[in-house]
C-alpha cells in the first residue's frame, strides 16, 4: 500500500472511531440518567458522608459542620446543566404562590426575548423556550404543592427547557455587557464567539461567568458554598454578589452542582 | 420527548419551505415520512465555487432528542471537499456536534451548509486525502471538485474532459467507474499511481 491509500483508509476508520465514541456516550448518559433523577428528593445533607471513605477527614469533618447550617439538600444529576437546573429549581421553589414576584419575572423574560431577536436570534425557536417557561412558571402561581415543581424539573421536556432558556439569558446579558466580561475569555476571540461555545450548548458545564451572569441577569442572588479538599475547617462560602444575603444556595462539588437549604 | 421533536421540525419545515430567502439560496427541504424524523435537503452549490451549478442531496435524521442534540446530517450526493468525506457523505462542521444549541434550527444547519461549500476549513478535516490536496495541489483540488460537481451533482459547467478520458482508461482496464474516480482524485490524476492503489 501507498502512503495515500493508507491516509484514505484512516479516514474511513476514523468515522467508525468517531461513532463508537458517539455510542458509548450516550450509554453513559444512560447510566447516569438511570442512576439520579435530574432533581431528586429532599434528603438530609450528612447523608453525604456515605460518599466518603472513612479517613476522608477533610470531606467529612467539613460536611458534619455544613449539615448544623445546612440540614437539607437535593442532589442534580450530572450532565453538565447541573448548575442552571439547581438554580432553577431553587428559584422557581421560592417563587410558589407569589404570583407579583412571578409577574416581576415575566416581565424580565420578556425584555431579555426581545433582547436576544435584537441579537438576531430566531424568534420562533427562542419563544418556544420562553413560552414553557412562563407556561411552568405560571402553574406555581397560587400552589405550594412541591410535587408540582418536582414533577415540571424531572420531565425533562420542561426541565431542559427552562435550562435552555437560562442559557439563552445568560448568552444575552454576556453579549449585551460584554464590555465588562471580556476579561474572563480566555482563549474566545469575542463574547459572542465564547457564548456559542460555552453558553448556549446543552450540557456544557457552568463556570463564575455563567454564576455571575445569571444572578446579575435575574437581579437574584446566589450562594455557592464550595466543598473541597482545600485545607480549611469550613467549607467556603462565596455569594454572588459579594455583598448580598442570597436565599437560594448551592453546593458546589468539583465539577458538579447541588441544591442545599439554610436552616 | 418524541412530541416536542415533532412540534418543533413541522414548524421548522414550514420556515424553510415558505422562504423566499432560501428559495432564492436554492435550498430546499422535503419530508420523507409521517413522523417527522427524517427529511431531504437540498442545497445549491454556491457560485463562483467548484461546487457552481451542483445540486447536493442530504440525508437529515432527528434524534428523539432533539431540539437539545442536533440533527443528523450527511451528504447523500458525492462531494469532493476537505470536511465532507468522500466515501460516506458524514460532515465534519462545528454546529453540528459540539456547538449545536436549542436555539438553531434546520435553516441554519442548510445555510450553514452551503456557507461550508463556499469556506472550506482544511485545518479540520473530514476527508483527510482531499483536505491534503487543498492544502498542497489546490488547482487540482478545485479541478477535482470541479468535476465531481458535473458527474455527481448535475452541473453542466466545466467537465474537465482529459479528466473523463482518464477513467475511462481505467474502466477499460475493468476497473469500477466511481473507483476509478476515487482513485484518479486521490493521486492527482496520475494514471500509474491511481493504478497501483486500485491493485492493493
Amino acid at each position: 500500500m501507498t502512503s495515500e491509500t493508507n491516509q484514505e483508509f484512516n479516514f474511513y476508520e476514523d468515522e467508525l472511531i468517531d461513532e463508537k465514541i458517539a455510542a458509548q456516550q450516550t450509554a453513559i448518559e444512560k447510566e447516569i440518567a438511570n442512576e439520579q433523577k435530574l432533581v431528586g428528593d429532599l434528603i438530609e445533607l450528612n447523608t453525604l458522608l456515605n460518599e466518603y471513605l472513612a479517613e476522608d477527614t477533610v470531606y467529612r469533618s467539613k460536611i458534619t459542620e455544613l449539615s448544623e447550617r445546612f440540614r437539607y439538600m437535593r442532589k442534580t444529576r450530572g450532565d453538565g446543566n447541573c448548575f442552571f437546573r439547581a438554580f432553577a429549581f431553587r428559584y422557581f421553589e421560592t417563587l410558589m404562590g407569589k404570583p407579583d414576584e412571578i409577574n416581576k419575572l415575566k416581565d424580565l423574560v420578556n425584555k431579555f426575548t426581545s433582547d436576544l431577536s435584537q441579537l438576531g436570534y430566531n424568534s420562533f425557536t427562542v419563544d418556544d423556550f420562553k413560552d414553557v417557561f412562563i407556561e411552568e412558571l405560571e402553574k406555581l402561581n397560587n400552589t405550594s404543592d412541591i410535587r408540582l415543581l418536582e414533577e415540571i424539573f424531572n420531565n425533562s421536556g420542561s426541565s431542559d427547557y427552562i435550562v435552555v432558556f437560562l442559557r439563552l439569558i445568560v448568552s444575552c446579558y454576556l453579549q449585551n455587557n460584554s464590555d465588562f466580561y471580556l476579561a474572563f475569555l480566555e482563549t474566545y476571540q469575542s463574547m459572542k464567539d465564547f457564548c456559542s461555545h460555552e453558553v448556549e450548548p446543552m450540557y456544557r458545564e457552568s463556570d463564575h461567568i455563567h454564576i455571575i451572569a445569571l444572578t446579575n441577569a435575574l437581579e437574584i442572588p446566589v450562594g455557592i458554598i464550595y466543598l473541597d479538599r482545600a485545607d480549611q475547617e469550613k467549607a467556603t462560602p462565596h455569594n454572588f454578589p459579594d455583598d448580598s444575603n442570597p436565599n437560594i444556595f448551592i453546593l458546589y462539588r468539583p465539577g458538579h452542582y447541588d441544591i442545599i437549604y439554610r436552616n | 420527548m418524541v412530541s416536542i421533536a415533532t412540534a418543533r421540525i413541522k414548524r421548522e419545515f414550514k420556515e424553510v419551505v415558505t422562504s423566499d430567502e432560501l428559495t432564492k439560496c436554492k435550498i430546499k427541504l422535503e419530508l420523507l415520512n409521517d413522523n417527522f424524523t427524517e427529511l431531504k435537503g437540498e442545497i445549491g452549490g454556491p457560485p463562483d465555487t467548484p461546487y457552481e451549478g451542483g445540486t447536493y442531496q442530504l440525508e437529515i435524521k432527528i434524534p428523539e432528542t432533539y431540539p437539545f442534540n442536533p440533527p443528523k446530517v450527511r451528504f447523500l450526493t458525492k462531494i469532493w471537499h476537505p470536511n465532507i468525506s468522500s466515501v460516506t457523505g458524514a460532515i465534519c462542521l462545528d454546529i453540528l456536534k459540539d456547538q449545536w444549541a436549542a436555539a438553531m434550527t434546520l435553516r441554519t444547519v442548510l445555510l450553514s451548509l452551503q456557507a461550508l461549500l463556499a469556506t472550506p476549513e482544511p485545518d479540520d478535516p473530514q476527508d483527510a486525502v482531499v483536505a491534503n490536496q487543498y492544502k498542497t495541489n489546490n488547482k487540482i483540488f478545485v479541478k477535482t471538485a470541479r468535476h465531481w460537481t458535473n458527474i455527481y451533482a448535475g452541473s453542466t459547467l466545466a467537465a474537465e474532459p482529459e479528466f473523463d478520458s482518464k477513467v475511462k482508461q481505467l474502466i477499460d482496464m475493468g476497473f469500477d467507474n466511481h473507483k476509478s474516480r476515487v482513485a484518479l482524485s486521490s493521486h492527482l490524476w496520475n494514471v500509474e499511481h491511481a493504478i497501483e492503489s486500485l491493485y492493493n
